[in-house]
């Protein structure tokens, strides 16, 4: 279960030139961008701006909204990654998040290395990881390959062995941004049936992503951001509605 | 799943307002939840130096090998230099370059801590402390690297292996039960002002030439001698130099590691429990 109430997130900018910020803070970009502190010297961008959700077990959320809208800091925040700034995060569960590649992934490790140290990370034990290790390598396709260090790799193959770790834990609460990138055409259909059977396993999941497919395809409900707001909550169909109309809108 | 590795179940982030509410049971859930995962933070540090033998013949034996050139010769002509038998000077050098060297690097890797461990603090909820812990045990290991050199000098020099040389064993645990509280520290503050590290390092460089680790406390004179005494670095490569030596460090280097422990652990918690949340945003 995960329960946030009017959840805020800024972000501090440091390091900017003074001039620049007058320049940022001179544009009125409708108060994302605010100053503060006692002498109004320190600026930061509030990325969520009271933002309220429940899930529960069963739930499997999309996230859509414009670029900026809030969508991976949302995720963020229930991952717990970031603490808000104020409002109140319940978090009943282990939740997983999946954002970009394997956490932990080092070159010059070996393939093998990678899965048991990736493994660890999104927190796997050694057995689990034992007994999974033939099936990632088997998906992955790199034979022999798995014995040499992932700097030997291409692109597309650290991919499909990130892909695999990835996909291999077993979630209670799943979190994914973008979906996960799965590398070449040839392995789409097989990345979709392990990804489809990640997403069965876990008891929540949230998608953040701009693919309305993936969304119609995963989600039974979905909630539209703008400008670190919730704009529109709901079923998926209603707030993709909402979204294709704002978008028209000039 | 994972055996507890990470806090997340049942975590209640509670509710704050603009002010900065400590939480002290995240701080020490943060600690705690570090030991536990000993096991990937002890890969961690371990596959850091697997890196390091990669591709090269002798790996982490290089800076065992550059420490022994230094101390070698340096050794031998400061001890000229200043009249001293170099079978005393060689091992008093040596050892005293093994506790600095430790010290060091390990005040060294706490600034660049959490800033080199950006890609897992904004992608996983997991105990940062476990990324202190994975350097405070590398370190560990290099140290044992570097004490195959002092093994050899100690043999030259007929060092005497003695009950006291067993104090070495409390003595790592101390400095790196020590190093974990700076570390934390300086990870944090680093994180938000990048600057510090560069201040932290120039300082270390100046005192390592302040501190009697090239010559003894004595060879400064009673003007200078008595603030050796509060030269808290001193203190910390005591305990490690004396037992290397086959000699009980000083009482008072114990007190005072003992008290930065204490004082610094309680110091740690008071300050990671109002700023951890923040490491995130300032990476």
């Amino acid at each position: 279960m995960i329960l946030l109430e009017d959840v805020i997130v800024d972000f501090p900018i440091y390091g900017s030139a003074k001039s620049f910020r007058t320049e940022l803070l001179g544009r009125a970009t409708g108060g994302f961008i605010r100053r503060e502190g006692r002498r109004q010297n320190r600026v930061a961008v509030r990325a969520l701006e009271s933002v309220s959700l429940k899930l529960s077990k069963g739930d499997r959320l999309g996230i859509v909204g414009p670029n900026g809208a809030g969508k991976s800091t949302l995720l963020g925040v229930l991952a717990g990654v970031y603490t808000p700034r104020g409002g109140r995060v319940v978090i009943e569960g282990r939740v997983s998040p999946l954002f970009n590649t394997a956490p932990g992934l080092d070159a010059d490790d070996t393939g093998y290395e990678n899965i048991v140290t990736c493994g660890m990370f999104l927190g796997m034990s050694r057995a689990e990881i034992e007994a999974n290790t033939p099936a990632i390598a088997e998906f992955t396709e790199l034979g022999d390959y798995l014995n040499l260090p992932v700097r030997t790799y291409s692109a597309g193959m650290i991919m499909r062995l990130a892909f695999a770790i990835a996909t291999s834990i077993n979630p209670e609460i799943l979190l994914l941004d973008e979906g996960l990138g799965a590398g070449d055409a040839r392995f789409a259909e097989r990345a979709k049936a392990r990804l489809d059977s990640l997403i069965e396993r876990s008891s929540i999941v949230a998608v953040a992503s701009h693919d309305e497919g993936l969304i119609r395809g995963v989600c039974n409900r979905a909630v539209l951001l703008d400008g670190g707001h919730v704009a529109a909550a709901g079923g998926v169909d209603d707030v993709l509605e909402t979204y294709r109309e704002r978008r028209s809108r000039p | 799943m994972g055996g507890g590795t990470f806090p997340a179940r049942g975590t209640l982030a509670p509710a704050w307002s603009l002010r900065m509410i400590p939480q002290y049971d995240v701080a020490l859930a943060d600690f705690t939840n570090g030991i536990r995962a000993w096991r990937l933070w002890g890969r961690l540090g371990w596959q850091e130096i697997k890196r390091r033998y990669r591709r090269t013949a002798i790996g982490p034996f290089w800076t065992t090998l550059s420490l022994g050139i230094f101390v070698a010769g340096l050794g031998v002509v400061w001890a000229s230099l200043w009249n001293q038998d170099p079978k005393t000077y060689l091992p008093f050098l040596c050892a005293g370059m093994l506790g600095w060297n430790l010290v060091q690097s390990n005040i060294n890797d706490g600034c660049t801590v959490f800033v080199g461990g950006e890609a897992f603090i904004k992608q996983l909820p997991f105990p940062y402390s476990m990324l202190v812990w994975s350097g405070v045990w590398r370190n560990l290991i290099v140290f044992g690297h570097n004490l195959c050199i002092f093994v050899l000098i100690g043999f030259y020099a007929g060092v005497p292996v003695t009950a006291a040389s067993l104090l070495l064993l409390p003595a790592l645990l101390l400095t790196s039960l020590n190093a974990l509280w700076m570390a934390t520290v300086l990870g944090v503050v680093c994180a938000r002002y990048r600057d510090v590290q560069q201040v932290v390092a120039s300082l270390l460089q100046v005192a390592m030439f302040v501190t009697p680790i090239f010559f003894t406390r004595d060879q400064l004179g009673p003007r200078f001698a008595r603030f050796v005494d509060f030269n808290v670095l001193y203190h910390y490569v005591d305990i490690i130099r004396s037992p290397l030596l086959g000699r009980a460090p000083e009482v008072w280097s114990w007190i005072v590691v003992t008290g930065m422990l204490c004082l610094g652990g309680a110091g740690t918690l008071w300050f990671y429990s109002r700023f951890r949340r923040r490491v995130a945003y300032w990476l």
